[in-house]
């Protein structure tokens, strides 16, 4: 099949709205990046030059939504070009939530600065948020470059971001029984741990609408839930 | 994705009322049509898709043998009906085009009157057996043309003084008035406006409860609106045939995919 359309202004409608997914997953990948170096060296400039910076993604999104359904209205896209401006639209929305996930981990921050660091945790939250960080990397290249396998493969990294969490939790909740003080750090970091583990999720569903854009299919969900400690209570009388 | 109007769009029946096996056309020496194999499915509406000169019209014109109209014109292959054979010697072709009927791309009503254009086939057929029966076919398939509010008081002025989109919507009701099984429709909206090609769509979309149609169309969303199927022809062969939403959504074959997202193929 050949790539252009017979009618090239349809080409260029469907390369300017990839474009701006683009420059979106660049703003995103830097907000994340940028809200976890500003929790680490605790540098509360650099947090809320990333809360201001949100609105240029919401901004983006709006453009891409407007682009999007001017191409629906007049170019009744099918097929392949269908799926593309579906996924625009789809990718779009789950980049501006991870947006607002680096914003709410930049606002807490802010919080976190007032008290002590909680050192031990800062290891894994970094883990965390590096694996998020190259997930989306990956999700954003396997777009552009139509990777289906590279796409599925991003899928399954999620469940270590899962996994990652879930020690984090635990952690955090034997801080706070070992010392109550620590309770609205640890309260503040578990958010942005549960933060990182939702942006995690939202780069699963980009890699997802890139494997359907390519094959006009939905992955399969081969991941089982194994884990518990979403339902997991703690026995205070030990 | 249980939307309403989504599950109405789905294929009721499973029961194939046109089967075509190893269809060949030539005219001449020109090989028009290459081993076609197509099972067209009762209570369905199935369009034929592809550019000017693949050959779904030339397919179309085959299923009631307008083909035998012309003479360098020879098909081979079987293209059954209700499991018999159309190009049987045995089977007269006057009465096979009653049950396989016929809209064209230009509305063509007879130099009569609506009432006479309408009476016509039911007549020659012999399916009344007087005036008020016929009266009463006349009025029922202009009810189904969905025509019948806007000439029953004018009956007998000549039906060519009609506007386009109620001459086509005349002629799909003078096609329906022989109680056909299966009809066959080749562009019928080509000429008309975008008010009279949502009336001939809306029709089409309730003759498919009594119907077998098949609709030749180069408007592909025409086709995508109207149809449960989609059968896609290149260069005299059938490249992909299957469900219409699947069609436009993942087609399978490259061809159709640069040809309904107009790329060049």
């Amino acid at each position: 099949m050949s790539d252009q359309h017979i009618l090239s202004a349809y080409d260029r409608d469907l390369e300017s709205i990839q474009a701006m997914i683009m420059k979106m997953g660049g703003q995103v990948e830097a907000a994340i990046r940028d809200a976890v170096r500003a929790l680490e060296t605790r540098d509360s400039d650099l947090a809320m030059k990333v809360r201001v910076g949100d609105r240029a993604i919401d901004e983006l999104e709006q453009l891409i939504n407007e682009q999007t359904a001017r191409i629906i209205a007049l170019r009744s896209p099918t097929a392949v070009d269908l799926r593309v401006v579906l996924s625009v639209m789809k990718i779009s929305a789950n980049l501006e939530r991870c947006g607002d996930f680096a914003k709410n981990i930049s606002k807490r921050t802010g919080v976190l600065l007032e008290s002590p660091p909680i050192e031990s945790t800062a290891a894994t939250v970094r883990r965390m948020a590096r694996q998020t960080e190259l997930m989306l990397k990956d999700a954003l290249d396997a777009y552009i470059h139509r990777d289906p396998q590279l796409a599925e493969s991003v899928i399954d990294r999620d469940v270590d971001v899962d996994q990652m969490y879930n020690t984090l939790f635990r952690e955090l909740l034997t801080h706070m029984m070992e010392d109550p003080r620590h309770i609205t750090a640890c309260m503040h970091l578990h958010f942005i741990a549960k933060n990182i583990e939702r942006i995690g999720d939202r780069v699963t569903n980009i890699a997802e609408q890139t494997v359907y854009m390519v094959t006009g299919e939905l992955p399969t969900e081969k991941r089982a839930k194994a884990d518990h400690t979403a339902t997991e209570t703690i026995d205070f009388g030990a | 994705m249980n939307d309403m109007t989504l599950l109405e769009r789905g294929v009721q029946t499973d029961d194939i009322k046109i089967s075509a096996r190893n269809v060949e056309v030539f005219y001449g020496d020109t090989h028009a049509i290459k081993n076609v194999n197509v099972e067209i499915q009762d209570k369905t509406v199935t369009a034929f898709i592809g550019p000017s000169g693949c050959g779904k019209s030339t397919f179309l014109r085959c299923i009631n043998r307008m083909n035998d109209t012309i003479d360098i014109c020879r098909v081979k292959g079987d293209i059954l009906l209700d499991g018999e054979d159309i190009y049987d010697p045995k089977v007269d072709p006057v009465q096979l085009r009653a049950k396989v009927g016929m809209v064209f791309q230009k509305p063509n009503p007879f130099p009569k009157s609506i009432y006479d254009n309408v009476a016509y086939g039911p007549k020659i057929h012999g399916l009344a057996r007087n005036k008020a029966e016929l009266d009463e076919i006349v009025e029922r398939a202009l009810r189904r043309g969905a025509i019948w509010d806007e000439v029953k008081d004018r009956l007998h002025s000549p039906g060519t003084g009609l506007s386009g989109g109620q001459q086509q919507r005349l002629c799909i009701a003078r096609a329906v008035a022989t109680e056909p099984e299966v009809l066959l429709m080749d562009e019928p909206c080509s000429a008309l406006d975008p008010i009279a090609t949502a009336q001939v769509e809306e029709l089409i979309d309730e003759l498919r409860q009594d119907y077998s149609v098949v609709i030749v169309t180069h408007s592909m969303q025409q086709a995508a609106r109207v149809s449960q199927k989609t059968a896609f022809f290149h260069l005299g062969t059938l490249v992909e045939y299957g469900a219409t939403d699947r069609i436009f959504t993942s087609p399978e074959d490259p061809r159709t995919e640069s040809y309904i997202t107009g790329r060049i193929g």
